[in-house]
């Protein structure tokens, strides 16, 4: 018995205070280059100036506040929080407190698991082209931490899918028009 | 009373032992010298802008965002958010001549990052975007 409980809290002991990093954190993952291109578009534009200014209405339209600016080196940080409520995962929850309760059991509070809100950060790093003159290139990563309704970290995760960089340039297409065809 | 609830306390009091203490660590672990080593490289190819546009490249391929950048003093702070929260600081010192030194702090959650392979794994990764850079690739 006394072993029992003696190996019990020797695990619980590690597991408190045992931190493992892990390994390859900083390691090149095999779709860098398609991550990169996903992320990445050249754009023609008369000017710089053209460009950022272009580049920061469109984040406006997409109701970012825009965190910092280091112009010579072309990196633009903003951030926005949204909601994060999903109808079809609220009903799931409420249907497991529902069960739970018919089955007599306490504290039946799976729906505090439900997502709340959540913070998205971007960076765009708008340079001028390497390979060709006049041109600009236009890179974004994105990140999103989701919370719960007891404000803990549910969903640590960077953006990855093409479609909504796709969305994004659009709309720097469009902005960039506007931007040019306004002067 | 039995072995076992004689053995509680005991072990309670080496649980509190093992995780209570909470010192300050402002100035970290290691030494300073060891430290500089693992988190330094030393490049003479690119001038400290190339350099920098480089390092950006190289942290948004690692899927960081950029929290912070400064061209003039030459610092870059950077958070991945992906199963752990990474938060890298770089630095980008011209040297004598054309050389430049390129140092990477990083920090995984509340421990920072020690070990050196993982800073040649994120040297290797700068290595590439600088030649990338250097050959006027976007």
């Amino acid at each position: 018995m006394s072993r029992a409980i003696f190996t019990l809290l020797l695990v619980a002991m590690l597991g408190g205070c045992a931190a493992s990093l892990p390994e390859a954190a900083l390691r090149l993952p095999e779709s860098t280059l398609e991550v990169r291109s996903i992320q990445t578009r050249t754009l023609a534009t008369p000017s710089e100036i053209d460009i950022l200014t272009a580049t920061i209405a469109v984040l406006q339209d997409m109701e970012f506040n825009i965190e910092r600016i280091e112009k010579p080196l072309g990196v633009i940080t903003a951030s926005k929080v949204t909601d994060a409520d999903s109808r079809s995962e609220k009903t799931g929850l409420m249907f497991l407190d529902v069960l739970c309760a018919l089955g007599g059991g306490g504290g039946c509070d799976a729906m505090s698991m439900a997502q709340d809100d959540q913070h998205i950060t971007l960076t765009m790093v708008v340079l001028p082209s390497l390979a060709r003159s006049g041109e600009y290139t236009a890179r974004i990563t994105i990140q999103r931490v989701i919370y719960d309704k007891m404000d803990r970290i549910k969903v640590l995760e960077r953006i990855d899918d093409a479609h909504t960089y796709q969305q994004i340039f659009d709309n720097l297409q469009k902005s960039l028009f506007l931007q040019v065809g306004a002067k | 009373m039995s072995d076992s609830l004689q053995l509680l306390p005991l072990l309670g009091l080496l649980l509190l032992a093992g995780c209570a203490t909470t010192p300050a660590n402002v100035a970290g672990a290691g030494t300073q010298l060891e430290t500089r080593q693992i988190q330094t490289r030393e490049y003479d190819t690119l001038d400290k802008a190339m350099t920098m546009r480089s390092v950006i490249a190289t942290l948004q391929d690692l899927g960081f965002t950029i929290d912070q950048a400064d061209a003039e003093l030459g610092t870059i702070t950077a958070t991945r958010l992906h199963e752990h929260t990474m938060r890298m600081t770089v630095t980008v010192v011209q040297k004598d001549g054309l050389r430049i030194a390129v140092r990477a702090n990083a920090r995984i959650g509340e421990n920072s990052v020690t070990d050196a392979a993982t800073y040649q794994d994120f040297f290797v990764a700068l290595d590439k975007a600088m030649f990338l850079t250097l050959h006027k690739v976007d």
